[in-house]
């Protein structure tokens, strides 16, 4: 293989994790949608799902309003955060009720004291899952057996473990056994040789890219993807295919 | 290789690091190597305060494979009494060739008189040495700036190049101020904008790429240094060129 200093993907590239707008403490590089497509352009993304950094933060409703200027454009996708609140439980089943919601994404909720217990969150799941709306949920200060006991219990339920870091590298794998319907994105997948041994392991078709822009530089995992020893027809999977199954509600394996 | 420019990882660990499934497995590690033409990774053992017992397990290293690593040799003031003859063992007879120290692993900030004397041989032969560097009190990158001027024919780099915002602007500043000051780039935290932002405001003659192998794949953080909106002739200083000139290989 030749290689280059300059590198753009040579399969269609969906995006699984992009955040836009502001956090209160970093603003984003990109303040605007077309800015955000430029810098999808200068690495070859075709399509991003996108969700408000507000949606983590403060508010998820306040957020989700926020997403709305972003989406006038055919190649942003819209990620509403959700919370088993009513308030949020409404305005998702609005936009449900307008077929807008293709994926959910539930923020961490721990620091505010609310452990992932199916007493918290079972009416939310169970309306996910009986609507075949599949669910992100970001793995930084996430509990292992809280997701493995909870999401046990909604086995329908087709869920996309976002941000896997090598601290936690010794549960991804349990985790993935005992989830046959979650899928893992791949923006912080570092451990050596991880992507190999993952895809070898459970089959291409359980892996998303995602970047995690605005966290983190929009190219390196896409650069790592394409120079691993996956097939052709397996990097289309993870760059794209398998996301666009999950969104038309085929996500699930078992 | 890359369009015919040697490329050299300035941060790797020996040693097995199963709690985060990073081992140094060779074969793994050459592998992730291959696939995106980086020729040499520099490595070193930051596990053992004797500095001899890791030395040990990265001359082995080397040796399996001498013409695609190179070691770098750890000491630590937690026992310091044996640092200087320890670096001089590691670097005359076992053939490393600069030094690795982690200031998390000590009581001391890195510009405190325990730390001098490596200093001192650093700068003795003109060696480089990499530091982490973060949010950790002791491994302030702002405090290189002092060493720099101490020590001036020893070359001092910022591993992670503080890894985020206000370390990363003191090792900028460390290094707009003084020439023997270098900034490395791996980094799990992968912020945008941040291989941009060392080029542009120390110079790609002063970054380093690294990679954190094995505790990391070399492949992403090769690919951020890829990806970055900078000029080819930045990417090849930054992929080795500047390696290669510090390291005299």
């Amino acid at each position: 293989m030749s290689l280059q200093f300059a590198f753009s993907p040579r399969v269609p590239v969906f995006d699984a994790n992009v955040r836009v707008g502001d956090l209160h403490y970093q603003p984003s590089p990109c303040r605007n949608r077309d800015q955000l497509l430029a810098e999808m352009d200068r690495h070859g993304v075709e399509k991003a799902l996108i969700y408000h950094a507000q949606t983590e933060e403060v508010s998820p409703i306040d957020g989700n309003g926020f997403l709305e200027e972003w989406l006038e454009d055919s190649r942003l996708f819209p990620q509403w955060s959700i919370m088993p609140t009513p308030d949020s439980m409404a305005q998702v089943e609005a936009l449900h009720e307008q077929g807008r919601v293709r994926n959910v994404r539930l923020h961490n909720m721990r620091y505010v004291g609310m452990p992932f217990r199916p007493w918290a969150f079972a009416p939310m799941l169970s309306w996910l899952s009986e609507n075949r709306i599949p669910l992100w949920i970001p793995l930084p200060d996430a509990d292992a057996d809280e997701l493995a006991t909870t999401l046990s219990a909604f086995p329908e339920l087709v869920t996309v473990l976002v941000g896997a870091h090598y601290s936690h590298a010794l549960w991804v794998r349990p985790l993935m056994t005992t989830l046959p319907n979650t899928y893992l994105e791949l923006s912080r997948i570092e451990p050596l040789g991880e992507v190999e041994a993952l895809c070898s392991e459970y089959g291409a078709e359980r892996f998303v890219y995602g970047s995690w822009y605005d966290r983190l530089a929009m190219g390196s995992m896409l650069f790592y993807l394409h120079h691993s020893d996956i097939s052709e027809s397996d990097l289309e999977l993870i760059c794209a295919g398998n996301l666009l199954r999950i969104l038309q509600g085929e996500g699930r394996h078992d | 290789m890359i369009e015919e420019q040697r490329v050299i990882d300035f941060h790797g660990h020996t040693g097995r690091l199963d709690r985060y499934n990073g081992v140094d497995d060779p074969a793994l590690v050459l592998h992730a190597m291959d696939r995106v033409g980086i020729d040499v990774s520099c490595v070193f053992n930051i596990f053992h305060p004797d500095g001899t017992t890791g030395n040990d397990i990265t001359a082995r290293f080397v040796a399996d494979h001498p013409d695609r690593f190179v070691g770098f040799a750890y000491v630590s003031p937690m026992m310091p009494e044996g640092m200087v003859a320890e670096l001089t063992r590691a670097i005359d007879e076992l053939g490393l060739v600069a030094i690795k120290l982690y200031p998390p692993y000590t009581q001391w900030d890195l510009n405190e008189p325990i730390w001098h004397p490596i200093y001192a041989f650093a700068n003795d032969r003109g060696l480089a040495i990499i530091f982490h560097t973060g949010t950790d009190p002791h491994s302030d990158p702002g405090l290189l700036a002092d060493c720099a001027a101490q020590f001036p024919n020893a070359n001092f780099v910022a591993g992670h190049a503080g890894n985020v915002d206000a370390p990363r602007a003191a090792a900028i500043k460390a290094a707009q101020d003084y020439p023997n000051v270098y900034l490395e780039t791996c980094s799990t935290f992968r912020t945008p904008g941040v291989i941009e932002q060392l080029v542009n405001e120390a110079g790609a003659d002063r970054v380093l790429f690294g990679s954190d192998i094995a505790l990391m794949d070399s492949r992403p953080q090769l690919g951020k240094i890829i990806t970055a909106d900078i000029s080819d002739e930045a990417k090849r200083m930054v992929c080795g060129g500047n390696a290669a000139r510090l390291l005299g290989i």
